[in-house]
Order: C-alpha cells, then sequence, then structure tokens
C-alpha cells in the first residue's frame, strides 16, 4: 500500500494548492475544489476489503500533517477540511479515525482557539463535528511504528511543501536569548583578555569589534521582529506564529550585511589569542552534545539556515588561508556545522563510549 | 515536533521521536495516558455520544452565534456537500472511474490493469481473511457490564515477530499483532503469545507411536521473560520457573554493560513500563526462542474498539504459513518426522498419521524396518 504514499501526497497538494489559490478559509470553497477534483473518487476501485481500511488509513495520515505546524493557517485550515471530508466519504464501516498525537494536541487546541478569535465560525464547527463524532483517535505518536530503519531516507524526510509554508523567523531563530547572553560572555572575555595583554588602554587597531555589540544585535533583531509583527497585522491572516510577511528581499539584504560584516573583520588583522580560542573550543563541543539530537531532526526538514549558508558562502570566498579560517572562532557565534558529526556518533554508540572511556 | 531548536520541552511523556518515523523516546505509559486525559474533555473519549441538541446548544452559546448562522453553518459542511455525483445516479465504488484525475486513482488503475494481466490459478485465501480477525473483534460490547473496558484507557499494539528459525522467514518479517490494555500483567500478555515452540513434544516414539505424550514443552519449561528498556521482567508465577536472564547478566557483567535490573512479570502491568514506540525488544521463552517484540502503537481506547475486557489480549493479525504436507498423501498436514528411514524418499521425512502408520506398521501395530521418529509440530498450525 506505500506505494500510494507519494501519489496521495500529489493529490492532497494539489488540492491544497488550489485551496491556497482562492486565498479564502470558506469551506464553501473548499467543497467547490473538492467536487471539482471528484476527490471522492479516491476510495474507488478498491477490490480487497483489507486493502481498503489500510489505504484509508494511509490517506488519513497523509492529510494529518497538513493540520499542524509549520503550515500557514490557511493551509490548516484545509487540511482540517481535508481530513474532515476524508474521513466523511470513507467507504468503512466503522469508520477509520483520525490518529492525533499527544505532542500535537496543544497546536491543534491553539488552532482552534485562534480560528475562534477569528470567528471562522466553519473551522471550529468542522473541527468539534470531528471531535463529536469521535473521528480523533487519541495516540502516542502520530504513526504506528515498527523500527523501519532501513526505509528510504528520503521519505523519512518529510519534504515539505515550501509554498504551504509561513517564512520562518529565521533571523529570530539564529539570535536567540541563549545566543546573546554566550556572545555577551565571549565578549567580556575577550576584552578582559585584551586587557590582560595590554597595561594601556587598546589601540585603535585592536578595537575590532564595536563596544555595544550585544545590545545592538538584540535591539536590531527586536525591530525586526517589531516590524513583521506590524506586516502581519497588516495581512489578514492571523497566526499564532505570526511569521508571516517576511519578504524575501528584506532577508537577503539582512545577508548581505552580515557577509559584509564578516567580511571587513576577517580581513582585518586578526588577534592572537590562542588560549581564549581553547575555551571557546571547548565549550563548543558540549553545546554540540546538548543539542545534537533537535538539529538531528531539524537537519531533515529545513534547507540549510542562514548561518549555514554564510559559512558556506564565506569558506568557498577561498581567500582565506587556514590560519585565518581557525581564528574565525572567535567571532564566530555558534559552534561550527562540521562538529556536529563528531558529537554524533559518540552518542550513538554510548555503551562503546563508556568502554573507551574506561580503558 | 522539535521546533525551533526544541525550546519548549515541557514533560518527558509526552511522547516525541527519537528518530524521526523510526522510534519515539521512551515515555510512562500511566503517565501518558494521564497526560491525555489531563488535556482532553470527558466527553471526548466517553463511550456515549453525547446528544445532537446538546452540542449545538453548546456551540452556540460558546461561539455566540444565532441558530440561523448554526443552521447554515451545517448545510455548507455536510458531508454532502463533498458529493462528487448527481444524487440519483451513484458510481459503483468498486470501479476506478473512466477518466482518473487524481494521481492515486491513475497509479490504482495502472496497478488493477496489471492485475488483470496476471494469471492466477489460485487465488490467495490469505487476502481473503486477512481482514477476518481484525473484523470479528470490531465494536464488541462485553455481555456482562463488569467486564466492560473503563473509558480511557489505553490500548497498546505489540508485533511480535517469530524468530528466524526458517529458511523462508529470512526474508519477511511475519509477525503477529497483539493488543493489550494498559492495566493488563505482562503475563497475560506472554500466555497469549502462540509460538510452535510451545507446542513441540521431545523425544523418540518409533516403537510406540500411540504413547506419544500430551505434554507439551510450554507445560516442561514455563520460563520466560520480557526485556524492556533495561529491565528484565522474569516469569515467575510457578515454583519451577527460573530466572533464565540471569545468564545474559551474568555475561553482560564481564562486557562492561550498564546494569540491568530484574522484576517479576506477573507483578508488572503495561501501565508501569516506560518504554519506547516502535523500539524492539525482546520476548525469550523456551530457553532460547527470542521473539523482538515492537510496541507499534499506544493510543487511548475508542468507542469502536472491542469493549469485552476477557477478550483482549486482541489477536488482530496473524501471519499465515505454508504448511507442510504429509509426503505420501499431500493432503494433510505433517504430524511426524522420521530420520534413517528405509521406507522413505527422502531423510529427513514428513508425514501425516495416517500415511504414518499405515507405512510403518503392520496391521498388529509392529513397527517395519529400521527408523527413529519423532513428533513434529507444523510451524502453520496456528494459521
Amino acid at each position: 500500500m506505500d506505494y500510494f504514499k507519494q501519489t496521495l501526497k500529489t493529490d492532497c497538494e494539489d488540492l491544497l494548492g488550489r485551496f491556497q489559490a482562492t486565498a479564502s478559509v470558506r469551506f464553501e470553497e473548499f467543497s467547490a475544489i473538492w467536487r471539482e477534483m471528484k476527490f471522492s473518487s479516491v476510495f474507488y476501485g478498491i477490490l480487497e476489503p483489507s486493502e481498503k481500511k489500510v489505504f484509508t488509513r494511509l490517506a488519513l495520515s497523509t492529510a494529518s500533517p497538513y493540520l499542524l505546524p509549520p503550515y500557514s493557517f490557511q493551509i490548516r485550515v484545509g487540511g482540517l477540511y481535508l481530513l474532515y471530508s476524508l474521513y466523511s466519504t470513507q467507504l468503512n464501516t466503522p469508520k477509520e479515525r483520525i490518529r492525533i498525537a499527544l505532542k500535537d494536541w496543544d497546536d491543534l487546541i491553539h488552532f482552534q482557539q485562534d480560528a475562534v478569535n477569528a470567528q471562522h465560525y466553519d473551522v471550529v464547527y468542522v473541527l468539534r463535528k470531528l471531535l463529536y463524532e469521535k473521528a480523533f483517535c487519541f495516540t502516542a505518536m502520530p504513526d504506528t511504528l515498527s523500527f523501519q530503519v532501513k526505509k528510504k531516507r528520503v521519505d523519512r524526510r518529510q519534504q515539505l511543501c515550501e509554498s504551504f509554508v509561513d517564512r520562518p523567523s529565521r533571523p529570530q531563530e539564529l539570535i536567540g536569548t541563549d545566543v546573546l547572553e554566550e556572545l555577551a560572555n565571549v565578549h567580556e572575555h575577550y576584552e578582559g583578555l585584551k586587557k590582560a595583554i595590554l597595561p594601556q588602554p587598546p589601540q585603535s587597531n585592536l578595537s575590532l569589534i564595536k563596544h555595544n555589540l550585544v545590545p545592538k544585535l538584540r535591539n536590531s533583531v527586536l525591530t525586526f521582529y517589531s516590524w513583521q509583527q506590524n506586516q502581519a497585522d497588516f495581512d489578514s491572516q492571523i497566526d499564532r506564529d505570526a511569521g508571516e510577511g517576511t519578504s524575501s528581499q528584506d532577508e537577503s539584504s539582512r545577508r548581505a550585511q552580515l557577509l559584509a560584516s564578516i567580511k571587513s573583520r576577517s580581513y582585518a588583522q586578526a588577534v592572537e589569542a590562542s588560549k581564549s580560542r581553547r575555551h571557546r573550543q571547548m565549550e563548543v563541543t558540549s553545546a554540540a552534545r546538548d543539542t545534537e539530537s533537535t538539529q538531528q531532526v531539524s537537519r531533515f526538514k529545513r534547507p540549510l539556515s542562514l548561518k549555514a549558508r554564510t559559512n558556506s558562502r564565506f569558506m568557498a570566498q577561498g581567500s582565506q588561508n587556514a590560519e585565518l579560517q581557525s581564528i574565525t572562532r572567535l567571532w564566530r557565534l555558534t559552534e561550527v556545522e562540521g562538529k556536529k558529526t563528531e558529537g554524533k556518533t559518540k552518542t550513538r554508540f554510548s555503551w562503546k563510549e563508556r568502554m573507551r572511556s574506561k580503558h | 515536533m522539535a521546533e525551533g531548536g526544541g525550546t519548549n520541552v515541557l514533560n518527558e511523556n509526552v511522547p516525541v521521536y527519537e528518530h524521526v518515523e523510526v522510534n519515539s523516546k521512551p515515555f510512562h505509559l500511566d503517565s501518558f495516558r494521564d497526560l491525555w486525559l489531563s488535556v482532553l474533555k470527558p466527553e471526548d473519549y466517553s463511550f456515549n455520544q453525547t446528544s445532537g441538541e446538546i452540542e449545538d446548544a453548546q456551540f452556540i452559546e460558546e461561539m455566540g452565534i444565532t441558530p440561523e448562522t448554526l443552521e447554515e453553518l451545517k448545510t455548507i459542511c455536510s458531508p454532502d456537500s463533498l458529493r462528487c455525483h448527481s444524487e440519483d445516479e451513484a458510481p459503483d465504488p468498486d470501479v476506478v472511474p473512466a477518466d482518473p484525475q487524481l494521481a492515486t486513482l491513475k497509479l490504482r488503475k495502472r496497478r488493477l490493469d496489471y492485475k488483470k494481466t496476471l494469471i492466477r490459478d489460485n487465488v490467495g485465501r490469505h487476502d481473503a481473511y486477512a481482514n477476518e480477525m481484525e473484523m470479528l473483534s470490531l465494536g464488541r460490547r462485553a455481555e456482562d457490564a463488569s467486564d466492560t473496558v473503563p473509558e480511557g484507557e489505553i490500548v497498546l499494539t505489540f508485533n511480535v515477530i517469530y524468530p528466524v528459525l526458517f529458511e523462508r522467514f529470512k526474508h519477511v518479517r511475519a509477525y503477529q499483532t497483539l493488543h493489550v490494555l494498559g492495566s493488563q500483567k505482562l503475563t497475560e500478555l506472554r500466555d497469549a503469545i502462540c509460538c510452535v515452540s510451545d507446542l513441540q513434544v521431545f523425544g523418540e516414539f518409533s516403537n510406540t507411536p500411540d504413547m506419544v505424550p500430551q505434554f507439551i514443552s510450554k507445560d516442561h519449561y514455563k520460563s520466560a521473560f520480557f526485556f524492556f528498556e533495561g529491565i528484565f521482567y522474569n516469569d515467575m508465577r510457578f515454583p519451577e520457573c527460573r530466572d533464565i536472564s540471569s545468564v545474559t547478566r551474568e555475561w553482560t557483567k564481564s562486557r562492561d554493560f550498564p546494569e540491568f535490573k530484574t522484576a517479576k512479570m506477573e507483578e508488572a502491568t503495561f501501565s508501569d513500563l516506560r518504554v519506547k514506540v516502535g523500539f524492539p525488544y525482546l520476548y525469550c521463552h523456551q530457553g532460547d526462542c527470542e521473539h523482538v517484540l515492537i510496541l507499534t502503537d499506544v493510543r487511548l481506547i475508542h468507542k469502536d474498539d472491542c469493549l469485552d475486557r476477557k477478550l483482549y489480549p486482541l489477536l488482530s493479525h496473524k501471519h499465515r504459513v505454508v504448511t507442510r504436507k504429509c509426503c505420501v498423501c499431500h493432503l494433510y498436514i505433517s504430524r511426524w518426522i522420521t530420520t534413517n528411514d528405509t521406507l522413505a524418499p527422502m531423510d529427513p521425512c514428513l508425514y501425516c498419521d495416517q500415511c504414518f502408520r499405515l507405512l510403518h506398521y503392520d496391521q498388529h501395530g509392529n513397527k517395519l524396518g529400521d527408523f527413529q521418529a519423532y513428533a513434529y509440530v507444523d510451524p502453520g498450525a496456528f494459521n
């Protein structure tokens, strides 16, 4: 039955794409598209009774991710309608249920609240009707799992349909509170070292970094965020994440700025600070291990992060020599990408690691 | 899923993926159930349907809309609006429409057309009965009200994979699926798992074919254990039971493994477990018959499920094996296996009970020729 997975996905995305084009969250619009596509016929032509159930389960589980973030509000509404329609048009008795995992329940409740606040009665009605009809099956995980490790990695990667997703707030993601804190610490450490090396007040050729770097960075992110908020309010779409409306132009200009600043810094004469580098390195590995599991998940579904792209571009300049690259760790705010793999293998074979550490 | 670097890890008992679409992180099943019950309203998981009017009234009240608006909503959102054909001419749901637009239908049409081109002499009975066991238990109600499963109970689904005893099991993951309730004891699952190695009869019976003892291995060797998340759950219900996990534990002590704990199978319920969904665990019995055990699903019970407590653990899928037939009649399932048999075409050779006796014994029951005979239990005995 798994061979239908891809085609089902295509069909669902086709339907949701058309729904997105209407720029509406009304059920009339959705049902019109449904009828136009003759989507009910998706259940036709199954000869074996056992296949019927399996196929319905597959169809519902293919459709259910669209109900959840990171998709935009409109797609989630479309996903809800799609689930409702698949559920009510299926040919099984008793009907196959829609699986909902505990971790996704909060998202669903928030979604319902958003719909209530925006007075989308049809959304709320459909959701409540599904609940009332006991169409949901409250489970631990979104799918049944049977440790299928060898399954192709491609379909495990859960390719997101990019056009359905709200543009994520990457600057906020990149510069979080912990990064800022870490940065402030590094900065302080750096200043301390400089003072230790030079008894006099630092000369101009050593003050490579602005003194108020951290607050400035924070401010600019906040400004960006508030601008984004305004944009989202301006837009009639209301979403919990409020990530709507980040124009790609703005993002790219930010990236250009960042690149420029990075370049200007690295071309300048590098400071000799091997001690601090060692200190940084230690922190880096521990941080890499902490965030290892989440990175592993996120690496699959997100395109390369801004950091990674910047990194690759910067490294691709080719004008830096190895020594300069190693020194770049001073100002590179988080860990080096290449370090991840090392931490990963270590945690995966924990027993071996134990043995190694003992001997 | 861990969005934005997994900043909001709320509770370790909210199951999340450890490896995406492979398995979850370990969580305590009872706490998981409590978490679900705490976020749900009782009517969400109740077996009884709240009446339509109450639901309507609630909706009107909560949303602050007029009854007319609700009526309008009902007509707009009714499943009838999804009908893709006119009211009087319902299409045959077993036929793929002539000119399919959906990619799924195109694929199905292609597959069905291909299937028609195949020439098959025998229709697989397995396809026809694949659904049977699941259908048997669906929506079953307990005859005695006291046997009804309580609302909000969790149902666990285990896939018990057969050990690779036979060459033909190497390429398929043959398994049986069992559903158990969270309140049940581990021993109840142990008793429900059927495996041919429990049915073996040991000994050579060529001289006394009528004296085959009725004792099967299950009665002789009662020790067994489950292994979940570093804990061996030993079956210690009977005085002759031994802790057969001790061999493994002794071995691990010299191999620098973390310390493994033991517990009694009969004292643990499934709710007490802390396990990963989708992760392989072990069931071992008869000393070395090892079954990989995967918890594929944990969910709250639904009103359409089997609600009769007595029927759990509930078998819903069983891998069916082609049985080996008697080499004389090719009709009946083998009961005997002989070696060093001068009468046999091959060594070892399988016989059904009747053919075995007719061939190897004269009318007075005297043994003819020289051979050893053993009782044979076909792996397809559970079909």
